[in-house]
């Protein structure tokens, strides 16, 4: 069906070479066991001078996505990055996200389960098979990205550990380290970061879980080791390093919901014809491209998840 | 004319004017050099958007600090500082209309009506526009009495350009959450101007020094 178009190749393990891209005091994972793209990666020598250049010469990058929207280069996607927790400096939060700790990592998996686990990254990588997805992202404030994540549905996941039939939704955590995340005490944000999904959403084949970008592992400010990715919902709602992951009865917290309900709501679905209280939502900025293109019903996966909302009025549900 | 001039000091002149085009030419100069950001159109709407604030308010502080310190030359520096101001307010609004909306006028009229958040703006920016065509002496001639309410409008833009500020915050200020600090601070030193025009006020403070 769609899926295929959304599929590369999949990536074996063991095939790893782990990469030393940074500076030696940024974290590598050296068994991802996930990205084979070796061959694809020429390793960048570290920049003295600007410790935080991306490399910019990653092959792959004259890629599209299946619309034909060409891939956004790997520094802008580590470079321009909404991770409050850190800072509320877009393009700063890659250097305070640095030292961000993301090894080792656990997942705990419960709730209304009848097999809850607590996965380590390692388990998660070994368990199931990783395979690259080109989706587009598109964030509340007006600006989107083509961002060719590495990651395996969310599905896989929830099958493993079954849930019970009261289950009807599924919430997540994000980590919250105070000694590593400069903004995490501010007042201005009820943290930790929560999103949730309802449970049809959270099994569609869209939804993956990610672990890596361009066939790496993530960086610290794209939310490793492991982060969710729904890409015909807006970005807040692509909960970033994810530490739970629960089965729930009802509708669960989610952050922006708790910030200001009128404006972010729980499905928030990209819907050009639904406008932000405040700005509109008809047009966006495609990072690294100049002018503004027109937003995409459901971002341009409406074929693929609309029966989900079959008779919902989306302007009450947004 | 020229005597007129002279009476506005020359030295605090030159520092509002290189004070004034710093933000810009460093603006520039970062557009030269491609180091706008990942989002180059937002870098420099919230460049010129926060630098027309803070030039609008420190026009809007020469007065009170004349009538408190008694130091008319700070006094007549509303007026360049003023006319600064809308020079980056105009940019901001360019680099709105021009850049990131291509003069696309449907598109950017359909937004304007729709948008309370730009119509707030638009409304300040109007203002200031009006009042910088207004500044010359001879407007002040012609105008006579009217020239003076004309220009305590300055204080409306300051009201209708703060809301505009506070409305593009992400979150929610009643609540006071999200990222509502710089406009909070602007809208705090905004009401503490207003307060410091009263004349009981600032009689008041001026016997403490």
């Amino acid at each position: 069906m769609a899926d295929k178009r959304y599929r590369s190749v999949p990536v074996q393990p063991g095939e790893i070479t782990p990469k030393h891209i940074y500076q030696s005091r940024r974290n590598f994972l050296k068994q991802l066991g996930v990205l084979g793209m070796g061959a694809l990666l020429a390793s960048c020598a570290p920049d003295p001078s600007s410790d935080l250049t991306l490399p910019t010469d990653i092959p792959g990058e004259g890629r599209t996505d299946e619309l034909g929207n060409p891939l956004t280069a790997y520094p802008a996607i580590g470079g321009y990055c909404n991770f409050y927790e850190f800072t509320t400096n877009k393009e700063n939060v890659d250097e305070l996200a640095q030292d961000f700790v993301t090894e080792p990592w656990s997942v705990e998996v419960g709730g209304l389960v009848s097999n809850p686990i607590t996965y380590s990254l390692e388990d998660i990588l070994d368990k199931f098979d990783q395979e690259e997805r080109i989706y587009r992202m598109r964030c509340v404030e007006g600006w989107s990205m083509v961002i060719p994540w590495v990651g395996f549905p969310l599905r896989k996941i929830l099958e493993e550990v079954q849930p019970t039939s009261e289950a009807q939704y599924v919430s997540f955590k994000t980590a919250l380290v105070p000694e590593q995340m400069e903004g995490a005490n501010s007042d201005m944000f009820p943290f930790p970061y929560l999103e949730g999904l309802r449970l049809d959403e959270a099994m569609h084949d869209l939804t993956l879980l990610a672990t890596g970008i361009y066939g790496e592992a993530l960086l610290p400010q794209n939310g490793a080791p492991i982060r969710l990715v729904v890409p015909w919902k807006y970005g807040f709602k692509s909960i970033k390093s994810i530490v739970s992951i629960k089965l729930v009865p009802n509708q669960p917290p989610t952050l922006w919901n708790t910030v200001a309900p009128n404006e972010y709501g729980f499905y928030a679905n990209v819907n050009p014809d639904v406008d932000h209280p405040r700005w509109s939502q008809a047009t966006e900025r495609r990072i690294g491209e100049p002018g503004r293109i027109d937003t995409l019903f459901m971002n341009g996966y409406a074929e693929e998840v609309m029966a989900l909302y079959e008779g919902m009025d989306l302007t009450i549900n947004y | 004319m020229k005597k007129k001039q002279g009476r506005l000091n020359r030295w605090l002149l030159w520092i509002v004017h290189i004070l004034s085009l710093l933000p810009l030419a460093a603006l520039i100069d970062l557009a030269l050099s491609g180091k706008l950001g990942f989002n180059p159109v937002e870098t420099v709407l919230r460049w010129t958007g926060r630098i027309a604030v803070i030039l609008l308010l420190l026009s809007l502080a020469c007065t009170p600090v004349n009538k408190i310190f008694g130091q008319p030359k700070i006094g007549r520096l509303r007026k360049p500082l003023g006319l600064y101001a809308a020079l980056y307010a105009v940019l901001h609004f360019a680099a709105f209309a021009i850049w990131d909306y291509g003069l696309n006028l449907r598109l950017i009229w359909s937004e304007i009506l729709s948008r309370p958040f730009i119509l707030w703006g638009l409304g300040g920016l109007v203002i200031l526009l009006v009042l910088a065509a207004t500044s010359f002496r001879f407007w002040q001639r012609k105008l006579g009495k009217t020239w003076r309410w004309l220009h305590r409008l300055v204080y409306a833009a300051g009201v209708l350009i703060l809301i505009h500020y506070l409305l593009a915050i992400k979150g929610d200020l009643f609540s006071l959450q999200g990222a509502y600090l710089p406009p909070l601070i602007a809208g705090s030193i905004l009401i503490l101007l207003f307060i410091l025009r009263i004349p009981a006020v600032y009689r008041f403070i001026r016997r403490l020094f």
